[in-house]
């Protein structure tokens, strides 16, 4: 069974990238958010605030890489890893 | 390569003499001459059977991408000139450009299915939208019309790219394969560029420094590395990039080198394979190339400048030890160029830069208008307006002074947009300036991203922009900004800046 606080984390994710990134445009959970027309840098710089301020977490420079930001999948499981 | 006539002529070339060496690279995929040349070839053969011959337009609408190379080579090499479509772009701006230069077929890729299809349905003349496999993407119900086939010459279009267009409608620059030969020509030799290098691919091709990287690579059978659009957003991973790819030459906006800087985590980063870091198209900031120097050990650096009407026609190339934080010049004429400094209508140590070089685009397409006012004839030779302020110091070297229309009269005094830029960007909590004047009575209005972990205010600011600038010139307010909203081609937007203002 998978953890209530785990379904609230992705969907705040996707809720702020959809709402305030996007303009609504609806996305999958492993669809490349960063190739063009989606997340401009200007857009990165706006998530790595939010995540920060809505997790309480410091996110240094050199994490914010492919690894971590292609897709809300991959920005979930690195914000699970930080809270671990 | 002396004999070659068009652009699309190189990989057929390479294809013969180096045919396993990779021409262009992404991801983890090589593309040799040997299949670029027989990918462009098909790509051709199908524009070909779609009606299209020299002359004529077709656009390329794809995300960075081997495609990116196959797309651009097979409409050369049908004859047609590449119109690249920003795929950021939105769906007016698309539509606009397919108008204006007559589009017929796009070269794309399914998931851009929103935008070629908002085209096609816009835009009348639209017949087909073709993969660069040459798969149909998408048809109109029209038969395909019977072209007649005529000699390609040297001075048929080649790439048609049209400008962000800081004021009004978009122009779309028209470069011949004979203009483009010749950058690529004097671009190979100023940079000693050979088949070993490894260039970076930072710009997109709506972006004119791209044909460095398409062009010039090819033309000396070295190994071209496209940077994804995920790259280019995230400085950490490009920087992980140019080391895992020993990047030898790098070419990008100086915004790029500031990412790379601030957000890259260069301490980290072996960069030791670069030995030239080429920037352009905007002006570098002095302390943030020293500070980018301490990075590359063994690079070069050199300030490439010219408009994309003309190709680069000057550099400066400077040593990591001549680094000393002052003004980066653009340096002497290129080869190839013929630079003419007037004021009004007498020849001048300080200017408007006109410039004559057989790398000078023929004109905006289907533009008359513009172009009547874009070019001026000194005794019988044709030049291209500028529209930069340039001088010319004892030693002959030129130094920029910004755009002619950024210089601007405020209550009687001459103020320099670019002048207060820096003296900003001077201070050691500010990454980027840009400065806009706005409004009735006019007033100036600074923009700033700060440094990454410090937070300087609005009154430090003006303090200390006070001390080194005239009163007149000191902005009126200062808004610290998260980050820039930047144009198509990475440059602040300072439009949007202007009419938020």
């Amino acid at each position: 069974m998978t953890d209530p606080t785990t379904i609230d984390r992705k969907s705040r994710i996707r809720d702020f990238i959809v709402a305030k990134l996007l303009n609504g445009r609806a996305v999958g959970d492993d669809e490349n958010l960063l190739l063009s027309g989606l997340i401009d840098s200007l857009g990165v710089f706006e998530l790595i605030a939010f995540l920060e301020k809505s997790f309480g977490l410091t996110i240094p420079l050199d994490e914010v890489v492919l690894e971590n930001f292609t897709s809300i999948d991959t920005i979930d499981a690195y914000v699970a890893t930080k809270q671990a | 390569m002396d004999g070659v006539q068009f652009i699309d002529d190189i990989p057929a070339f390479q294809a013969g003499d180096i045919p396993d060496a990779v021409a262009f690279r992404f991801g983890d995929a090589d593309l040799t001459y040997t299949a670029l040349h027989s990918a462009a070839d098909r790509l051709a053969t199908t524009l070909r059977d779609a009606g299209v011959q020299p002359g004529d337009r077709v656009g390329v609408y794809v995300d960075k991408s081997l495609d990116s190379a196959i797309a651009i080579y097979g409409v050369m090499r049908a004859g047609a000139a590449y119109v690249p479509m920003d795929p950021g772009a939105p769906l007016a701006r698309l539509t606009h450009i397919a108008e204006a230069c007559g589009l017929r077929i796009i070269v794309s890729k399914e998931r851009k299915a929103a935008g070629y299809e908002g085209v096609a349905k816009a835009v009348r003349m639209m017949d087909r939208v073709f993969t660069a496999d040459g798969a149909v993407l998408w048809s109109s119900d029209r038969s395909t019309p019977v072209a007649t086939p005529r000699a390609r010459r040297p001075d048929d279009p080649a790439y048609v790219i049209f400008t962000s267009g800081s004021t009004g409608t978009p122009k779309g620059i028209t470069h011949t394969h004979a203009s483009a030969l010749a950058y690529v020509r004097m671009s190979a030799d100023l940079y000693g560029v050979t088949a070993e290098d490894r260039l970076s691919n930072h710009s997109a091709l709506h972006f004119d420094m791209s044909t460095f990287d398409m062009f010039t690579g090819p033309y000396v059978g070295a190994t071209t590395i496209i940077i994804s659009e995920m790259h280019m957003k995230l400085p950490a991973s490009l920087s992980a990039l140019i080391e895992a790819e020993a990047m030898t030459i790098w070419y990008s906006v100086p915004h790029a080198l500031i990412q790379l800087l601030e957000r890259g985590g260069l301490d980290k980063r072996d960069l030791s394979a670069l030995r030239w870091v080429i920037f352009g198209g905007e002006p570098m900031l002095p302390d943030a190339l020293r500070a980018f120097a301490g990075h590359t050990p063994g690079a070069w650096f050199s300030n490439s400048y010219g408009p994309a009407e003309v190709n680069q026609c000057s550099f400066k190339h400077l040593s990591a030890n001549a680094l000393d934080g002052s003004p980066i010049s653009i340096g002497r004429p290129c080869a190839h160029a013929d630079l003419l400094i007037v004021d009004g209508d007498e020849t001048a140590a300080e200017g408007e830069l006109l410039v004559a070089t057989p790398a000078m685009m023929t004109g905006y397409w289907n533009d008359p208008a513009r172009n009547a006012a874009a070019f001026h004839t000194v005794k019988g030779k044709r030049y291209y307006r500028t529209g930069d302020l340039v001088r010319r110091d004892p030693d002959g070297e030129l130094h920029f002074l910004g755009r002619m229309d950024r210089q601007v009269k405020l209550r009687g005094f001459r103020v320099e947009l670019d002048e207060i830029e820096l003296a900003i960007s001077r201070h050691a909590d500010v990454s980027e300036a840009a400065a806009v004047i706005s409004g009735v009575p006019a007033r100036i209005s600074v923009y700033i991203t700060a440094r990454p972990d410090t937070a300087p205010t609005a009154d430090d600011l003006r303090a200390f922009a006070a001390q080194s600038l005239p009163p007149q010139a000191v902005p009126s307010t200062i808004t610290i900004l998260p980050a820039f909203k930047r144009t198509a081609t990475g440059k602040i937007d300072r439009k949007h800046l202007s009419e938020a203002s």
